[in-house]
Parts: C-alpha cells; sequence; structure tokens
C-alpha cells in the first residue's frame, strides 16, 4: 500500500514536471497559440514562461496534479467517445465548443 | 504614412507574404497592408509563380448560412474570438493565427479545406459590419454563425441536428484520400 502510494506520487510528479516544461516550450514558442492550446489567461501564460527550472521542480513536486481535464462537460465527453457519431463531425464539434469555452474563460 | 519606416515595411511584408502563403485573393492583401498593389502583384508573383486570379470577391453572407461552410466558419470564428479575447493579438494577425489553427485542426481530423482564407476574412468582416453573429445552440451551447437580424431563442445548431442529406457529398472523396494513404 505504502509502495503503491509513493509510486503514484512519484508519477504524479513526473506528469506535472513533463506538463509543465511542455507549457513552458509552448509559450515561448508562440504566446497565443500556446494559450490556445493550454486554455489559459495571458496572466497565467506569462507567469508559467518566467518559471526557472527550480521553481518547476518545487511546483511539480505536490501531491496533486497541476493540469486537470479540459471538458467538466457531459456533453463534450459524449461526443468524443461516441461511436455512433460521424467521428470527423463529432470532432469540429468538440473543437467549437472547447474554442467557445477559451473565449468565455479569457 | 508619408514615411514608412523600415520596420514597419518589414511587417507589412511579413504579413502580405503569410496570407500569400495561406492562399489569400489580391484584394485582401491590398485591404490590410500599407504596400503598393505593384508591390503586392511582385510579392505574389514570386511567391505563387502566377499572376493572382482576377474577379471579384465572393460577398454573399448566404453561403456561411449553408451546412457544412457554417460549420467550418463557426470553428474559425470560434477560434478567432478566443484569440482577439485572451491573446494580445488583433486585427490581421489575429485573423492569420485562428486560420492557421483552424487549417492544423482539418489537418490532425483528415478534413477536407472548406472555408479559404479569402472567405474566413470576409466572414470577420461580416461581423464587424454587423451582418452576422453567433448565436448558441440550446442543446449543446455552442456558439454558431447566423444573421444578425434573425430570432434565434429556439436555435439547434447544424450539428446538433445534421439535415437528412447533409454532408452525403463528402462521403466518397474522404474514401479515396484515406485509401491512397
Amino acid at each position: 500500500m505504502e509502495a503503491n502510494i509513493n509510486g503514484m506520487l512519484e508519477e504524479i510528479r513526473e506528469a506535472n514536471l513533463t506538463y509543465l516544461m511542455l507549457a513552458q516550450n509552448m509559450i515561448r514558442e508562440d504566446k497565443s497559440q500556446a494559450m490556445y492550446r493550454l486554455g489559459v489567461t495571458e496572466d497565467v501564460a506569462g507567469i508559467i514562461e518566467a518559471l526557472t527550472p527550480a521553481q518547476l521542480v518545487k511546483v511539480a513536486g505536490t501531491n496533486q496534479l497541476v493540469c486537470r481535464f479540459a471538458c467538466n462537460d457531459e456533453m463534450v465527453w459524449g461526443l468524443l467517445t461516441s461511436h455512433t457519431k460521424d467521428r470527423e463531425l463529432a470532432g469540429v464539434h468538440v473543437a467549437i465548443l472547447r474554442a467557445a469555452e477559451f473565449a468565455e474563460a479569457a | 504614412m508619408r514615411h514608412p519606416s523600415v520596420v514597419n515595411e518589414g511587417h507589412q511584408i511579413q504579413i502580405a507574404m503569410s496570407l500569400i502563403r495561406l492562399g489569400a485573393r489580391l484584394q485582401v492583401l491590398e485591404s490590410e497592408t500599407r504596400l503598393s498593389r505593384e508591390r503586392l502583384l511582385r510579392l505574389y508573383k514570386e511567391m505563387v509563380g502566377k499572376s493572382p486570379p482576377k474577379g471579384m470577391l465572393p460577398f454573399s453572407t448566404d453561403w456561411f448560412m449553408t451546412w457544412q461552410p457554417n460549420i467550418h466558419s463557426s470553428l474559425f470564428i470560434n477560434i478567432y474570438h478566443g484569440l482577439l479575447k485572451g491573446s494580445e493579438l488583433d486585427g490581421i494577425d489575429a485573423v492569420i493565427k485562428a486560420y492557421e489553427l483552424y487549417l492544423e485542426h482539418l489537418s490532425v481530423h483528415k478534413l477536407q479545406r472548406v472555408l479559404s482564407v479569402t472567405r474566413a476574412w470576409r466572414l470577420v468582416k461580416f461581423f464587424e459590419a454587423r451582418m452576422l453573429q453567433t448565436a448558441p445552440c440550446t442543446k449543446c451551447g455552442g456558439h454558431f454563425v447566423v444573421h444578425t437580424l434573425d430570432l434565434y431563442d429556439r436555435f439547434v445548431c447544424g450539428l446538433c441536428h445534421v439535415p437528412s442529406r447533409a454532408g452525403k457529398t463528402r462521403k466518397p472523396k474522404l474514401l479515396v484520400s484515406s485509401q491512397t494513404h
């Protein structure tokens, strides 16, 4: 049990670090595009961009994930996992809904 | 702009080149850059290798209401609005970036390009002129391109309620392209 939890914590830390580094690279490459992909505001993007490697490691080292599921919406999950619908149509549908979310969150 | 600075001109040329690369018509370049028509023509010929097509731009808002164009236009305009609100981009820079993200979506999902960059640019102009707007679908909550003056309190989008014949002509083409890969 103890070993299990330690293993999971290790995995969370690794996922966090990978995610933060990817986010930082994306923001440095092209900020506005990265904001669309990450779904974060300009202020948050600015903070992530400026994090030092030591800070990245520190932020990553917790027992919670720094990223969370982008859609809490049953509608979107239904579209993503549905087998009956046309898959291309479902893909466009999800993209439209998520782009609108991005516009509203900003 | 009597004395255009070199830096500014460099930016103008960059905009023109991005638009030409995305397949824009000359009228778009003329409207969005301060470069002279002659310089734009030369740039166009140099990049594309032939003279730009002549003739008028598509000017009707009705095209955006037909089923498949409406879906593609709605995707583009949602991305565009997100960039306008969320990032520091505006004007033609936001149009270019949103269009690139739209193309990226098409290539990830192996879809055909329905909305040209010229149409996308027109779409933004129609929004600015308040001839078109978005309305929320009462089923999925997504925002879709609609005419400004109609009523939309019971609006259902073309994806929640797919017309019976919609997209039927597209299928065979997609099958062919997936076989050749």
